[in-house]
């Protein structure tokens, strides 16, 4: 007989993995056969000789025993069609062992809910905490980072980014950013970075930072600014985040999060993989509001402390202000330029008075400089 | 499709008939040779989701490589990664093999993958990850070990214990439940045996002789450290 197996049926001299077979329902029992010729024998079996449970990895399966000793037989059914034809067609005796076993199923699933609901809800939370509430922990857990490290780190990433760009050896846009820079680490006080800064060739009117005092500036930025002051600012800004160690705290918080899902999933390997793949995207690392407004109010003490005009700093937000119409405050990181501007107003007012000293450099002529060279696309 | 495995032992391959017009799926990268007449296409099993879960959740090949006797009859070769034993079994569409991630080598065209979702604590606790591949279907499943390939089979009831890094694959009918390998927290760590599984029949386990894990511990003694 060749019928569409529907069964696994399990005993002695049948396969180990379960023989597959045909089962099909009567009024008073059922008739199992085997789906291929074996040796098992069709046998047809009564309601009242059968015996009912749950079972299978998941309880998802009907299991259905039958007789004693070298005869004794158990059918696995999976198909939930089948298990309600058999339920509907099982006499009333039978019915508290279906009952049973179903309840079995239902204990089963409810525990696993429990436990993933649980686990997830454990999940959310412990992301929530490490993304909300764990400034604390994150502050505590990069303060015992050592600087050689986050330099190692920043020093690969820095490397990796200058190769694929063309950056400006010298000239005069090159002397004006080192001298800004030597004027401002000049002023900082037991400095425990090299800080170390490139000028790339983009048409981006940007800087960025990485941890262990790696900068850079685009030219995009150079050709934009009105002046070396306004370029200052940004700079200052930049040195602030390496200095305030903004990107390791992102880079913790990143992996506190990584490290959960990474153990949900089995993936331990994957956590140390994550860990370098975060290193890559840290010249893309988005601050958060509340390190961005740090790094303006400690980058417009260091401009006035190197006596470099510290409204140049303010005239560039207010410029990029014009750039927010239609930004929403709430779903960004910076904080709206207009209100960094008037907030740099309030601290720079609260600034001793210091005149400051003008840079060597002729701004125009740097500009000039950079006028040549076609940006890179 | 039929199959043949040449080599038997810790470098074996397994040679895979197609007549025309015929597939096998294959883990990617698993292809050694092929007939002229074999036309290999790069394929997201169980779609775009699906092959995301599979890669996401069980650490699976985001493709399978689908090889197609497009032009005539002819033959594949297949090889898994790690040297160990190959096992073909048939599924005829009622029995369900439960697969960890790295077991899988190749299967008919009807044989079905899926990730499938594990109780939380045998996913905490079994070494597999909270996903492993759920394989059903008809036609011939061929998995890879790591070492040799044992096979355990259960009567009803009957139990059996296994270290979970030794697992490879086991049927859906088996139940299993996480324990501790000795009565004693201390004396499961000291052991070297931590967790294990008691898998309770009916049903077949297939074990690995090598455990991954240890092997790969036992290795990174002697790769160089570079500064």
């Amino acid at each position: 007989m060749n019928l569409t197996p529907n069964a696994l049926c399990f005993g002695e001299g049948l396969p180990a993995a379960g023989a597959p077979c045909h089962v099909l329902l009567s009024a008073d029992g059922l008739r199992v056969s085997p789906s291929y010729p074996s040796d098992f024998v069709e046998e047809s079996v009564a309601f009242s000789a059968l015996s009912v449970a749950a079972g299978g990895l998941d309880h998802d399966q009907l299991v259905l025993s039958w007789g004693a000793g070298t005869s004794a037989r158990t059918l696995y059914l999976k198909d939930p069609a089948l298990i309600v034809a058999f339920r509907r067609a099982a006499p009333p005796e039978l019915t508290a062992h279906l009952e049973r076993a179903a309840e079995q199923v239902r204990r089963a699933r409810h525990s696993h809910r429990l436990w993933w609901g649980s686990a997830v809800g454990l999940v959310v939370a412990l992301g929530l905490l490490l993304w909300l509430g764990s400034d604390v922990i994150v502050e505590w857990a990069v303060a015992r980072i050592p600087i050689e490290w986050e330099q190692k780190l920043g020093e690969a990433v820095y490397q990796d980014f200058l190769s694929k760009e063309t950056v400006l050896k010298e000239g005069p846009a090159v002397g004006a950013v080192e001298e800004m820079t030597q004027r401002m680490t000049a002023k900082i006080l037991d400095n425990p970075y090299h800080f170390k800064v490139s000028v790339v060739q983009s048409p981006v009117v940007n800087a960025f930072a990485l941890p262990g005092g790696y900068v850079v500036v685009f030219t995009g930025l150079i050709k934009k600014a009105e002046s070396g002051e306004e370029v200052a600012g940004v700079l200052s800004h930049e040195l602030n985040h390496v200095l305030q160690r903004h990107g390791m705290e992102r880079m913790v918080k990143m992996l506190g999060l990584a490290a959960v899902v990474s153990i949900v999933v089995g993936d331990q390997q994957g956590l140390i993989g994550l860990a370098r793949q975060l290193g890559l995207e840290l010249a893309t690392l988005k601050f958060g509001r509340a390190q961005e407004t740090e790094a303006d109010v400690t980058g417009i003490k260091l401009l006035s402390d190197a006596r470099i005009a510290p409204d140049g700093m303010i005239r560039f937000f207010e410029r990029l202000s014009d750039n927010d119409k239609g930004r929403v405050e709430l779903l960004s990181t910076h904080p709206m330029s207009a209100a960094r501007a008037e907030r740099l107003k309030a601290e720079l007012a609260a600034l001793p008075k210091r005149s400051p000293e003008p840079f060597s450099f002729e701004w125009v002529k740097v500009q000039e400089s950079l006028a040549g060279a076609e940006p890179k696309k | 499709m039929k199959s043949e495995i040449l080599y038997p032992g810790a470098f074996p391959m397994v040679r895979v008939y197609l007549n025309d017009g015929e597939t096998v799926k294959a883990e990617s990268g698993a292809m050694v040779a092929a007939s002229p007449t074999i036309d290999i296409e790069s394929k997201m099993e169980g779609g775009f989701l699906g092959a995301l879960s599979r890669k996401m959740l069980s650490g699976e090949k985001f493709f399978f490589q689908t090889l197609r006797a497009s032009r005539g009859a002819g033959e594949v070769l297949l090889a898994p990664t790690v040297p160990g034993e190959i096992v073909v079994m048939d599924l005829d569409g009622v029995n369900e093999y439960m697969v960890q991630k790295d077991g899988f080598l190749a299967g008919a065209e009807g044989v079905k993958i899926e990730s499938k979702m594990q109780s939380f604590t045998r996913g905490l606790l079994g070494g597999e990850g909270f996903f492993i591949l759920k394989i059903s279907g008809t036609g011939q499943l061929i998995l890879n070990s790591f070492g040799a390939v044992h096979k355990i089979e259960l009567k009803p009831n009957e139990e059996y214990i296994v270290d979970n890094s030794h697992l490879v694959a086991w049927t859906a009918t088996t139940t299993y439940n996480i324990e501790k390998a000795s009565s004693g927290w201390i004396a499961s760590l000291t052991s070297g045996e931590g967790l294990v599984c008691r898998f309770r029949g009916p049903g077949v386990v297939y074990i690995q002789s090598r455990n991954p894990g240890s092997f790969g511990a036992w290795i990174r003694q002697f790769i160089p450290v570079s500064e």
